[in-house]
């Protein structure tokens, strides 16, 4: 999250993936650097560790999301 | 902590402290507006003054809160400048507060403390038991930064600070260098300090991991044995500066096993020269802790970079175990350790006794 911030603020489209477990982090962590929204995407977690097939089909699942999300960052 | 509350006794506000995630699950000294007055003029500082600011929730360390936190922890005014020290230690950028709070590994700020504060600030221990109970100073100043970092820096358990399992040194973990059982100069003489003055060296730590070495007067390879030991224990694939590479890393060796190396003509930098030297994987056993790495090839893995990146201190009773410590390594300075200087001559003796 904080290198999401730390890009965003140098006005590089940037968004930070966040597995499930840490989204209350990643929010405490927006919030403390006072970037509240701060754009983020929650995976499962664990997403580390869980096979090479498996991390392929997150990855898939996610290219949409990361889409739209950079397709509004840069529009 | 910048609120004020209101209970119908002692016994009501702590549980409010506790409910509001304010304590590090332990009972704590209630900070009444008296107390958290004298231990501000105890610091001999203006309680608007700002130490730095304490991450990951960026809060401004003022006197004031830093005084809050200390009178919590059980400290005494005798023991509120090594904590003002600390907390200006780990508010310096160099080191990563913000990300070694929310860090899944265990690390923790360990306090190591040199010069005349060990005795002027309430009796810093660095003997028997140094990083156990039973000692009000190292207990006290310990768990203060803790109820900083958690109050001011807001480091969550489960929320904002991820440690997957922590370790009790996060509960307090301070301890005097046993300078006068040492055959070496003092750590922070080593860093730079005049002897006179005293210090406070901070580093994010894992927990201690006892290391066994038997040596004998008359055995002449009593010293390298030391040394094998202390380095295996650095190499060991479970240890973040072996899988890593680099970082900061810690040795604590006891008093006895401090003048087995003296007298084989160590001194501090030779120790780490050689421990350094000593803590190196080769491909095989490294390929046992990542997957596709080629055991069939000469590449080495050292687990610190520079000698200058090993802490070596002395505490501890004499005898058979020494301890290391491996660290976080991640963050953008790496977890660099970060010396201040203690301001004894700002402190103010107080009545404390008489604070309600």
């Amino acid at each position: 999250m904080r290198d999401g911030i730390a890009f965003a603020r140098r006005d590089i489209p940037a968004i930070a993936l966040v597995t499930s477990e840490f989204i209350e982090q990643a929010e405490f962590t927006a919030r403390s650097a006072g970037m509240p929204s701060a754009p983020r995407i929650e995976l499962p977690h664990p997403v580390a560790g869980t096979g090479t097939e498996a991390m392929a089909q997150v990855a898939k699942n996610l290219m949409g999301d990361l889409s739209a999300h950079f397709a509004g960052a840069t529009s | 902590m910048t609120a004020l509350l209101d209970a119908i006794d002692e016994a009501s506000a702590l549980d409010d402290l506790h409910r509001l995630g304010c304590t590090d699950g332990l009972p704590v000294v209630i900070p009444t507006p008296a107390r958290v007055d004298a231990m501000v003029l105890a610091s001999g500082l203006d309680g608007d003054l700002v130490l730095g600011t304490m991450g990951p929730a960026g809060g401004v360390a003022s006197v004031r809160l830093v005084a809050t936190a200390a009178v919590m922890a059980g400290c005494t005014p005798e023991h509120i400048a090594v904590v003002v020290a600390a907390v200006r230690a780990v508010a310096d950028e160099r080191f990563d507060l913000a990300e070694m709070q929310a860090t899944t590994h265990c690390t923790a700020p360990l306090i190591i403390v040199n010069g005349p504060a060990r005795q002027a600030c309430g009796g810093i221990s660095g003997g028997y038991g140094a990083l156990g109970p039973g000692l009000r100073a190292n207990a006290s100043i310990g768990r203060a930064l803790r109820l900083a970092m958690i109050n001011i820096g807001g480091g969550r358990t489960g929320s904002s600070d991820m440690a997957l399992l922590g370790h009790p040194g996060k509960f307090a973990y301070c301890f005097g260098e046993d300078e006068e059982n040492s055959p070496f100069t003092p750590l922070h003489v080593h860093l730079g300090h005049d002897p006179i003055d005293s210090a406070v060296t901070v580093v994010g730590a894992g927990a201690p991991q006892s290391v066994m070495v038997l040596t004998d007067a008359d055995d002449p390879g009593s010293a390298d044995r030391i040394l094998d030991a202390l380095s295996s224990a650095l190499t060991s694939i479970g240890s973040n500066n072996a899988i890593l590479g680099g970082g900061t890393a810690i040795v604590l060796i006891n008093p006895g096993h401090a003048e087995t190396l003296a007298g084989a003509g160590h001194d501090r930098n030779s120790i780490a020269e050689q421990i350094t030297a000593r803590a190196v994987n080769d491909a095989q056993t490294m390929a046992k802790a990542f997957r596709g790495l080629d055991p069939n090839t000469d590449t080495t893995y050292p687990c610190l970079s520079d000698p200058a990146d090993l802490i070596v201190a002395v505490a501890g009773g004499a005898g058979v175990y020494s301890a290391v410590m491996d660290t976080w390594v991640l963050g953008p300075h790496r977890n660099a350790p970060v010396t201040v200087g203690i301001e004894l001559d700002q402190s103010c003796e107080i009545p404390w006794a008489d604070q309600g």
